[in-house]
């Protein structure tokens, strides 16, 4: 499990917008993206060659997201494999942003055998430039 | 004669290791060597592709710090270099933090607060 957070000097509303509509998302995650926010809709996103594919479990503006997170063409991280949520919390007129991304499969066999190899779907996620 | 490990003459940066990475076919490849030294037509030998697209793969991952090659007589023998795995992990821990913060910065500049708050 990977969790990360961070604070933003803008409401919910605002920071929240950059998880569901594709040019904002774009902006600071992935060179292209096709996303149908709605539990059940498409998330699909690219990024320095590799493509995440994946769906939305939640969609509760401006509070909470939840997404699946794979890679098609690794079989070690398969679309709906992995997890991402994320919070969004008003603090003053800032917003703490959490996201958690579970299930990725390096936690559950760590770094022996296939461990480094489960991560690579994820670790390419990481090639952003 | 001492066979003597090939290392990279300056360390492979991580963006190196993670282009080498993005590619399914030399993943498979580290796959294959991840157990057992084995020779570039035995590696060939898994695969639908040239022996010269097999051979660019091995120097881009060679490059990268992820293989060893060694000679043996006029074969040469390829196995992973785990230790070279052992940062990854890292970046793969920096992936979501680096992500969010990139946000944050475009969000921001998207949006200016006209009276900024003092960072404490």
């Amino acid at each position: 499990m990977i969790t990360a957070s961070v604070r933003i000097a803008a409401p919910p509303e605002v920071v929240f917008r950059y998880f569901i509509d594709p040019q904002l998302l774009v902006t600071w995650i992935g060179e292209r993206a096709d996303l149908d926010a709605r539990p059940g809709g498409t998330f699909a996103l690219d990024f320095a060659g590799t493509k995440a594919r994946g769906s939305y479990v939640a969609v509760e503006p401006p509070h909470r997201v939840v997404f699946t997170w794979g890679i098609p063409q690794d079989a070690a991280l398969p679309p709906g494999s992995s997890t991402v949520e994320v919070e969004f919390v008003a603090d003053g007129g800032d917003t703490i942003v959490s996201l958690t991304h579970r299930d990725l499969p390096l936690d559950r066999e760590p770094s022996h055998q296939e461990g480094w190899e489960r991560c690579l779907a994820a670790l390419a996620a990481a090639v952003r430039q | 004669m001492t066979p003597e490990p090939k290392e990279p003459e300056a360390p492979a940066g991580p963006d190196a290791v993670l282009r080498a990475l993005a590619d399914p076919h030399r993943r498979e490849i580290l796959r294959l060597v991840q157990d057992a030294e084995l020779p570039a037509g035995q590696i060939a030998a898994n695969f639908d592709l040239t022996q010269q697209a097999i051979s660019q793969h091995l120097t881009v991952l060679k490059r990268a710090g992820l293989l060893a090659e060694r000679r043996e007589g006029t074969r040469r023998l390829y196995s992973l270099r785990s230790e070279s795995l052992q940062p990854l992990r890292s970046l793969l821990d920096e992936f979501w933090p680096d992500a969010l913060a990139r946000l944050k910065q475009s969000v921001e500049r998207a949006h200016p607060r006209t009276e900024r708050r003092r960072p404490t």
